[in-house]
């Protein structure tokens, strides 16, 4: 099916050259195989420790997974909180820009001499990783609502409840939807760099592992599984994103 | 002069009671030990970063870092806002650049750590793991920026016998500015947090290599400040992109 | 319905601060009143201050000089007691809900069981029977302007606030919904304030049609309408209408007091 090949190429012959740069880099740099494996080695280690990979997997993506969702669900709930209090936006929405401006991967040190070196540790990262995009698109969409709707509301003798209820909340939903599309990434990433700065199990600890045993198979298989899981959190948001964008929009 | 409304005042006035809150409270918690001993007060931390004796440490590895994160934004600004002109101009690369970037984009940066590790020395790695940061996001800003012109300004272009060159320059450069400049900004985290991770991953100088040690030694106020120094350094560099920003959308939206 | 609402704009005036620090006067000196029932069309120039005038009506804004009063009482206690219908300019439909809940809303705010027969109706009398679940981004302007206009209608306003609801229609569709206006006003006999660009569409419905001068806003002229109802769309063939016509439009013309 000439095709067929015809569209995979144009879609991927930018992929394709990075793996043709990258193989004749190797042949031609001859690289040896302790430094740089062969895709099939990669294959062999994958299939034959399947347990291994797959443990350490199911945690990452726990992790990242339950962290996401509760420190999506701490920075909503706080910016709904704020709404009802001025003063409490004023404070916390200025504070919670300024830490989404700073490499909030570089909190990962400081939590884990804080709380200690601990899976519970890697979780308390991943929440305070996804906490600020939460609390500022949440309380930014409570804010961005539809023109007119607010003089509608009060023509309509709308009370405060009711207009929360029936404006506010459901006008922050597609900026709700954009955090979680933002934080899924960072969720993922900071959990593997908090297992790989002080974690005993993850994929993160496998890297560490893995290059200090010079074992590049794992440490190239590892880097194959940890994209797997950051690309299935990162379509499943943005199928989540597109699904409510076309039914709030 | 400029003069500001009573909500504006109201809203700078809150934020500074946040802020002013926030490292009270910081201070508070340090100074009454109770986050435990790993929780220095500010002024504590203040104190160690400013002492003279470790100027020449802290300058070091401000320097090595902040270096990283310089080339790697300018590398990964330039590379992105480039290839997706060259994505805009020449349809049959589009699509190949677009998937492109976004499987190098959903690749965790620490995934790259082997590869960086095997084929570039240690000390690069922050800038590359900045540059691939930065590109993805110059990239899809600079893609849906020139994609922003209307089809009535498109319209007009086409009407006036417009050539391409000419259309690009005139019409869709200045209606993309905004979108790149907002990429602009946001990349500015997206590349100090490259660099840390890139120093993560075995550097021999830089302030993530500081953190990493610090942590590992128990040294608290080394280990704050050198996290102090990068967020002061990645807030202001966001500040500076915010003021741009703001007179870009001024003038070109 | 003990007789209708009746308004009075007690020579009401307003005033903006602009950034810069400048005031513009928006409405001068206005002094109108419509009566319980009545159905009062306003014309005039754009940005001679006819929204501002129906947003202080509606206790939207606060007038800087004079005072509203609907029925002795403040505006407020219209929007506070569920009984004004306004259609907005710009629609103002919410856009994650379905015309249906568009219309349905009105209900929901006033904590009042929702009547969907009522909403079938309305639905039905603005032209979108088969639209129901259609969400307003999937909507051309003028069907979200009529949807706007049912969602006034829904819970059977005493106060009913229009302002260039047919702005986006074209001239079928318009004569149309005129007829349809013409019909629900007639059934309930709503204080209104139309606020509109087309003299013909003034002199149709109303029973009196206010022209306004161009900034500062200030009222120029007042015509009653001779014409009994219902009104036929005949009507507008008449003499009399198109001397009225000419009329309104000579004084639409007459520069307004310079600023
Ligand atoms: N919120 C506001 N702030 C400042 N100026 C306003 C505001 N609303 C209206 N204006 C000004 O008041 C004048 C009247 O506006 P408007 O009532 O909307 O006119 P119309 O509806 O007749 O076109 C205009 O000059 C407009 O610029
Ligand atoms: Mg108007």
């Amino acid at each position: 099916m000439p095709g067929i090949l015809k569209t995979a190429f144009n879609r991927y012959w930018g992929v394709l050259l990075i793996l043709v740069l990258w193989q004749a880099w190797v042949t031609i740099g001859e690289l040896n195989a302790i430094v740089m494996p062969q895709p099939a080695d990669v294959v062999v280690d994958l299939v034959g420790n399947p347990g291994i990979y797959l443990k350490n997997g199911v945690q990452t993506l726990a992790l990242a997974g339950g962290g996401l969702l509760l420190g999506m669900a701490f920075g909503s709930l706080i910016a709904i909180a704020c709404w009802f209090s001025r003063l409490a936006t004023g404070m916390l929405v200025p504070l919670a820009m300024i830490f989404s401006s700073v490499p909030v991967v570089a909190l990962i040190p400081v939590v884990a001499r804080l709380l200690g070196y601990d899976i519970k540790t890697v979780m308390a990262i991943v929440v305070i990783v996804s906490f600020f995009p939460a609390f500022v698109f949440t309380s930014a969409g409570m804010r961005a609502l539809p023109p007119g709707s607010e003089d509608l509301f009060q023509v309509l003798g709308a009370s405060r409840k009711s207009r929360f209820r029936h404006l506010v909340l459901p006008a922050a939903v597609p900026n709700w939807m954009i955090a979680l599309r933002l934080a899924a990434p960072s969720a993922v990433l900071s959990a593997m760099l908090a297992e790989f700065l002080m974690g005993q199990s993850g994929l993160g600890y496998m890297f560490r592992a893995a290059a200090g045993d010079f074992a590049t198979e794992r440490a190239f298989g590892t880097s194959v599984i940890a994209t797997a899981v950051s690309v299935i959190t990162f379509t499943l948001s943005q199928r989540a994103e597109r699904a409510v964008n076309e039914r709030w929009r | 002069m400029i003069r500001i409304s009573k909500r504006r005042g109201q809203d700078i006035a809150y934020g500074a009671i946040g802020i002013a809150a926030f490292l009270g409270l910081w201070e508070y918690i340090g100074v009454n030990q109770l986050a435990g001993l790993t929780w220095p007060p500010l002024t504590a931390v203040l104190a160690f970063l400013f002492d003279p004796s470790r100027q020449t440490l802290f300058v070091r590895a401000t320097s090595a870092s902040f270096s990283m994160v310089g080339a790697g934004y300018v590398a990964g600004g330039v590379l992105g806002i480039v290839l997706a002109a060259v994505a805009h101009l020449v349809s049959p690369l589009k699509e190949g650049l677009g998937r492109l970037s976004s499987v190098i984009h959903s690749i965790p940066s620490i995934a790259l750590a082997p590869l960086f590790i095997v084929l570039l020395s240690k000390e690069w790695s922050g800038m590359a793991i900045a540059t691939l940061n930065v590109y993805f996001i110059l990239f899809i800003a600079t893609q849906s920026g020139l994609a922003a012109a209307t089809r009535a300004h498109h319209d007009v272009f086409t009407v006036l016998g417009s050539n391409r060159f000419t259309r690009l320059i005139r019409l869709e450069a200045p209606a993309a500015l905004p979108a790149i400049v907002s990429g602009l900004k946001y990349a500015v985290p997206a590349a100090f947090i490259g660099a840390i991770i890139g120093e993560w991953f075995g550097a021999t100088r830089g302030l993530g290599l500081l953190m990493v040690s610090a942590m590992q030694n128990f040294q608290i106020p080394l280990l704050w400040s050198a996290v102090l120094i990068t967020s002061a350094g990645s807030l202001m560099s966001f500040g500076l992109m915010s003021l741009v920003e703001r007179f870009v959308y001024a003038r070109y939206r | 319905m003990s007789g209708g609402t009746s308004i009075l704009l007690d020579h009401v005036g307003k005033d903006f601060e602009m950034d810069d620090g400048r005031k513009v006067v928006a409405v001068e000196d206005v002094r109108l009143e419509i009566g319980a029932g009545e159905f009062v069309a306003l014309i005039g120039p754009s940005g001679c201050g006819k929204s501002t005038l129906l947003r202080m009506l509606a206790a939207l804004e606060q007038p800087s000089r004079g005072r509203v009063t609907v029925d002795g009482e403040a505006p407020e206690e219209l929007s506070r007691n569920h009984r004004l219908g306004v259609a907005f300019q710009d629609h103002a439909l919410l856009p994650w809900l379905s015309v249906e809940a568009n219309v349905e809303l009105p209900f929901r705010i006033a904590s009042r069981a929702v009547d969907h027969a009522r909403i079938a109706e309305l639905i039905a009398l603005v032209g979108l029977k088969g639209f129901e679940k259609a969400r307003p981004s999937q909507l051309s302007g003028g069907m979200r302007q009529r949807v706007s206009i049912a969602r006034a209608l829904v819970l059977r306003p005493d106060v009913l606030l229009l302002d260039e609801p047919f702005g986006a229609l074209d001239a079928v569709t318009r004569r149309q919904m005129n007829l349809e206006l013409q019909r629900i006003w007639q059934e309930q006999h709503i204080s209104t304030l139309l606020v509109t660009h087309s003299v013909d569409e003034a002199l149709f419905l109303s029973d009196r049609v206010v022209v306004m001068s161009g900034r500062p806003g200030n009222i120029l002229k007042e015509v009653s309408v001779p014409f009994g109802r219902p009104r036929d769309p005949e009507v507008m063939r008449s003499g009399e209408f198109h001397r009225l016509e000419d009329e309104l439009t000579e004084a639409l013309e007459q520069p307004g007091v310079a600023a």
